[in-house]
């Protein structure tokens, strides 16, 4: 008797873990102007989750993702980070948008959860917290390579900037004037849009009075209509940008013709766009790429954690990390700290394509 | 010449906020509801022209359809809603809470419908441009300009030549002898938000003719014309179209002194002081 009690204990506390889902978070904007780039997040983690499901799991446990809607807003996402880490117990959180990831990211180092930002570049990001990782280089390596290029190859020896007035575009402005100026090219004036804004002809004028050689641009949405307007005034600058100009509707627009821009290496496999495409009726483009490999990367951890047998805590995931290092997902990725390192491709806009000019390899 | 390109730009970005000004002034003055689901009708209007385009109608079908279904859904929200508030005896606060919900439920499911893409109506008439005084302007921004000027007076003359107008005055001035003397407040109150419901349309499907189509865009467009609709003074057509045009050259013009990031704090703080010393507006009668 005794020994079946005992047996029957042992069953009961090995068959739960076993049949219980590892459930994760993620804090994305599903609705407001942000929500274009939000829902492609969200397909890109959906994605890679439902691919390791259909082959039964990791060590048997299915993986479940808790999303909640922030609306890119800091304070909603504080609140949301909480709800996950508190009530859900998530031990990882993937986040999106430098301002709300800003907003969590002290809260991750004080709850030790691991927050995986897989599209957003603000430098502060970078140091923002030990729980943080970034799947994404930061802006500062990419506009670096942007800003030697332009005063380089392109003999662009004056520019403007236009910047949206949030967290990734003011940190963007910095880094390019800072590497420009650096590189010895002039910054001859700047101005700002507000988010959402897709007027842009008033900055536009006032830019173009200073006759730059180059407009660079760090705008997150509203590029179709920027190509419009750029076209519109009459502009004689060549207008270059960063990996936001990665947008399929900019790309087909004709007034982009000649823009340049700095890419973040991300590969698929034509099958696996495919199946994606099959699946949600939307391109595989940029930003599903960038957190179908986040998401990967997380679970690679996760079935490290669960093959030595280890409880899956934010703090153990961040170990495990950091530990495995090199992960050769759909792009190698390299985790020398918690920001990855990537290879940077410089692109131009022609003929309705996005075309690889020159290929930088990572530093 | 940067100054003149910034006042032609002013004018036809005015010209759209004073469609929204004049559109909402009519609802407040008359029904004394702050009617902020006023900014999700605007962004109505251009959805469904949009869908219009979409499925084949001619340009100026599209431009009718919004038109059309922006007063029916004006029609309904009074009836449906504030009528039946105020029937039961709900303050402007409640009405006010009301309407905000209607308007955030009514922007998500454009949202929901329509994805919260920047969609464009791309149709390449709208983006050709013309040199006007050395100043270049696309069709879409002239056909803002002539609807804007054109909707500004036809409220001019809608609000003193007929006898809608004149009820709608009657109503706006004083609610209780309106009633009292069969004028029907609550028939007027339905009236006036078709019509303005109706207006509010045209912007809503010429700005994103120019700009792109977004489900949460009318909201910046509707704080502005609403102080717009203040500092021109509570009721005043003209004032609250001036001051709307106003406010646009004003946020135009001041990039020339001013950085862009303290634009719209520089011409509101004006504002606020101008308030100061004139709070019933500019042209309070």
């Amino acid at each position: 008797m005794l020994r079946i009690s005992a047996f029957a204990l042992a069953m009961a506390l090995a068959l739960p873990a076993w049949a219980q889902p590892i459930r994760l978070g993620a804090v994305l904007p599903l609705t407001g102007p942000a929500a274009v780039v939000g829902t492609q997040e969200q397909r890109g983690i959906q994605f890679a989750v439902d691919e390791v499901n259909a082959k039964g799991g990791i060590g048997g446990h299915l993986i479940e993702v808790q999303f909640e809607d922030n609306q890119a807003k800091p304070d909603q996402s504080v609140l949301l980070f909480n709800k996950l880490v508190d009530l859900v117990k998530v031990p990882v959180v993937f986040t999106g948008y430098s301002g709300p990831t800003l907003a969590m990211a002290p809260l991750a180092t004080r709850k030790k959860t691991l927050l995986v930002n897989g599209g957003a570049q603000a430098d502060a990001l970078d140091k923002a917290s030990p729980y943080l990782i970034n799947t994404i280089p930061v802006l500062a390596g990419e506009l670096e390579v942007l800003a030697d290029y332009l005063f380089g190859d392109a003999s662009k020896k004056t520019a403007a900037v236009l910047y949206e007035n949030n967290a990734a575009g003011i940190a963007g402005r910095d880094d390019f004037v800072a590497s420009y100026t650096k590189a010895g090219g002039k910054v001859l004036a700047q101005e700002p849009v507000q988010f959402g804004d897709t007027n842009y002809r008033p900055a536009l004028l006032k830019l173009g009075a200073t006759n730059p050689d180059v407009l660079f641009v760090i705008i997150t949405s509203g590029t179709p209509q920027l190509a419009d307007q750029v076209r519109q005034v009459d502009a004689k600058y060549m207008v270059a940008g960063n990996t936001f100009f990665s947008d399929p509707e900019l790309i087909a627009n004709p007034n982009a013709e000649g823009f340049t821009h700095t890419q973040v290496l991300i590969n698929a496999p034509d099958g696996m766009a495919a199946a994606f495409k099959a699946k949600f009726g939307t391109e595989f483009d940029f930003f599903p790429k960038q957190y179908y490999n986040a998401t990967t990367i997380v679970l690679s951890c996760i079935e490290h954690l669960v093959k030595a047998g280890k409880p899956i805590t934010g703090e153990a995931l961040r170990t495990a990390l950091l530990e495995i290092k090199t992960f050769k997902g759909i792009t190698t990725t390299v985790f020398n700290t918690n920001t990855a390192a990537t290879q940077i491709n410089m692109n131009r806009l022609t003929n309705k394509t996005d075309t690889i000019i020159k290929v930088i390899p990572p530093k | 010449m940067l100054w003149l390109h910034l006042l032609v730009n002013g004018l036809v970005w005015g010209c759209a906020l004073g469609m929204v000004a004049v559109s909402f002034s009519l609802v407040f003055a008359t029904t004394k509801i702050f009617h902020v689901a006023h900014a999700a009708v605007y962004g109505l209007g251009g959805y469904l022209a949009w869908s219009a385009l979409k499925h084949g109608m001619p340009e100026w079908a599209a431009l009718l359809v919004g038109i059309v279904a922006c007063a029916i859904t004006g029609t309904l929200i009074q009836k449906l809603l504030y009528e039946r508030l105020d029937r039961r005896g709900a303050t402007h606060l409640v009405i006010l809470i009301a309407s905000l919900g209607l308007s955030a439920v009514m922007q998500n499911a454009v949202a929901a419908v329509y994805t919260s893409n920047v969609l464009q109506f791309g149709l390449p008439w709208a983006a050709r441009t013309t040199a006007i005084g050395g100043v270049l302007l696309t069709t879409a921004q002239m056909l803002t300009v002539v609807a804007g000027i054109l909707s500004y007076l036809g409220a001019m003359w809608f609000a003193h030549r007929t006898v809608l107008g004149k009820r709608m005055r009657a109503v706006a001035s004083n609610p209780f002898l309106a009633e009292i003397t069969r004028l029907q407040p609550r028939q007027v109150h339905i009236a006036v938000m078709a019509i303005a419901s109706a207006m509010v349309a045209i912007p809503g499907v010429l700005v994103p003719l120019d700009l792109g189509l977004q489900p949460f865009g009318g909201v910046p467009i509707l704080l502005t014309a609403t102080i717009a609709m203040i500092a021109g003074g509570v009721g005043s057509i003209s004032g609250a179209f001036l001051v709307a045009v106003g406010i646009a050259v004003l946020q135009n013009l001041s990039l020339l002194v001013i950085p862009g990031e303290w634009s719209i704090g520089i011409t509101f703080g004006i504002f606020v002081i101008f308030m100061l010393f004139r709070p019933r507006g500019l042209f309070a009668g």
